[in-house]
């Protein structure tokens, strides 16, 4: 555990050293990802299924909002939809108005669920999508899962009809339209995908607020059982026709990484719950405080010891104790130097904190610091119950 | 002298403010009854331009079976009540529904305001101490 936990901290000050390129970078392989899956997918207007152009757009997406992916998305899918037939590509505009004007109302800085939702349909790890939000974001984050599920099904509708739509002349296009909204109506599996979804990431988020201890893991557990008995019971009652299988194994795939998003988001150490309770003038406060757990990162300083300095600074030294501060001499030191905290408080010339504890020769400092949370969250382990 | 507890409670502000904190302070600028009754104004002109959307749709699809009602009155009368009774059922839910959440959300927004502002006291109260 101190090995990942050191892990962390040295991945939080890379992240923290080059932020202002990793997020472009990030935003870059996103885009690049999202418009390569559509072509691939879609493909039909051969002049944008081009890499040049796909570059071009993901660059310009480095450096917009990331609303710019789903907007430039957008654009591309309703292109191919136009290469394939107008019809389509009308009605794709009336559903991606409909998503707009009505749901992305509610949540619209969920832009990167919208886009990764369907993009993790694509990839077959679809139950990953709810219980991350869930852990992750709000319960109005439910709206933008279903706006994602809703598109991959638009995507997929457009796909199984286009061999139907290209038999088709010009003089059937109310049959187009027609066949196309049938599709996208009659489709139960997006309708108990989205349902399923949408339980979901309520319960997770719910069960992840309570202030019970492990409410974190009991959340992602909750979510992924309801998860798997809300598609079961959808495909008995409407012949879904879904793999038991796929949604098992896609379950348990979806808590391993909710783990791991747990691991970074919400590191606490339950074992070292403390209770405490005063009082101001208004009120009696009954607090429960979690401990976070940090690392202390052992950084290597190599030390030269020129002889001839030595033997220059030697005479100033003679006769009085080393001063503070100062190390003593030697080739390589492991300084075991405290690094800074999440808030940005060096701790290292300090004494040792207050809950430290050695584990596995190294220092582990409980990060106990009472955050200024103007969110109603506790986010930072802190819960307070009155 | 740095006072370490000031400059830990001006980043969290700082940070609050660039992030959540604008999007509540401009919440927090309107009155309850503004802010509600703009976005309730909101919800009904995005509903009626998705109902239109919607049956605009319908018309392409069952344009046929409309044409056939056109000619008997009582028929176009019993269509046009379906029509409006879709559209009071969507925009109505459609805005009830938006009530709830953005009351929902100004109160969150004012409780939010209220433990930042409390932040600003205290910190007032810190530079008084060290003075």
């Amino acid at each position: 555990m101190t090995v990942l936990l050191e892990m962390k901290e040295r991945l939080k000050l890379i992240y923290s050293k080059s932020e202002v390129f990793l997020i472009p970078l990030m935003k870059f392989l996103m885009a690049f990802i999202t418009f390569n899956t559509l072509n691939g997918e879609l493909g039909y207007m051969t002049k944008i299924d081009d890499l040049r152009i796909v570059l071009i757009a993901a660059l310009a997406c480095s450096f917009l909002p990331v609303g710019a992916i789903i907007l430039i998305a957008a654009l591309f899918s309703l292109m191919h939809m136009y290469a394939l037939s107008m019809e389509v590509a009308l009605v794709g505009l009336c559903m991606y108005l409909i998503m707009y004007l009505l749901f992305f109302r509610f949540s619209p800085k969920d832009s990167l669920v919208v886009v990764l939702t369907p993009l993790l349909c694509t990839m077959k790890i679809p139950y990953v999508i709810p219980i991350a939000v869930g852990l992750l974001c709000g319960p109005s984050s439910a709206v933008s899962v279903g706006c994602g599920v809703g598109v991959f099904y638009l995507l997929q509708t457009v796909i199984d009809s286009a061999p139907n739509i290209r038999t088709m002349g010009e003089e059937d296009a109310l049959a187009k339209v027609r066949m196309m909204i049938d599709s996208i109506l009659a489709n139960k599996t997006m309708l108990v995908i989205i349902a399923a979804f949408a339980v979901t990431v309520l319960i997770v988020y719910l069960i992840r607020r309570m202030p019970v201890d492990y409410s974190w893991t009991i959340a992602m557990a909750a979510g992924a059982l309801a998860n798997v008995a809300i598609l079961l019971v959808g495909d008995l009652i409407y012949e879904v026709n879904l793999s038991v299988g796929n949604v098992l194994l896609g379950s348990l795939l979806a808590v391993v990484i909710a783990k791991v998003i747990e691991f970074f988001r919400f590191c606490v150490d339950y074992g070292r719950t403390e209770r405490v309770q005063f009082e101001d003038d208004e009120y009696y406060y009954y607090v429960k405080a979690v401990p976070k757990m940090a690392v202390t990162m052992s950084t290597k300083t190599v030390k030269r010891i020129n002889s001839q300095r030595e033997r220059e600074s030697a005479p100033e030294n003679r006769g009085g104790a080393p001063r503070q501060g100062e190390r003593p001499a030697g080739r390589t030191m492991n300084t075991g130097r405290p690094a800074a905290g999440r808030n940005g408080t060096p701790s290292a010339g300090r004494t040792q904190p207050r809950n430290a504890q050695r584990r596995g020769g190294r220092n582990v400092i409980a990060a106990d610091t009472a955050e200024a949370d103007f969110s109603g969250e506790s986010e930072n382990g802190y819960e307070e119950w009155q | 002298m740095l006072n370490e507890e000031r400059i830990i409670l001006m980043t969290r502000m700082a940070s609050y403010e660039q992030n959540e904190g604008r999007e509540n302070v401009k919440i927090g600028n309107y009155f309850r009854s503004d802010y509600i009754t703009v976005q309730v104004l909101k919800s009904i002109v995005s509903s009626a331009v998705v109902f239109a959307i919607m049956f605009g749709l319908y018309m392409l699809c069952n344009f046929e079976e409309f044409m056939q009602k056109l000619y008997r009155i009582e028929d176009l009368i019993a269509f046009a009540v379906d029509v409006l009774t879709n559209f009071c059922v969507i925009v109505g839910g459609y805005t009830v529904l938006t009530y709830i959440v953005f009351t929902w959300r100004y109160a969150s927004a004012k409780r939010s305001l209220k433990k930042y502002y409390h932040n600003l006291k205290k910190l007032n109260s810190l530079y008084q101490e060290t003075r």
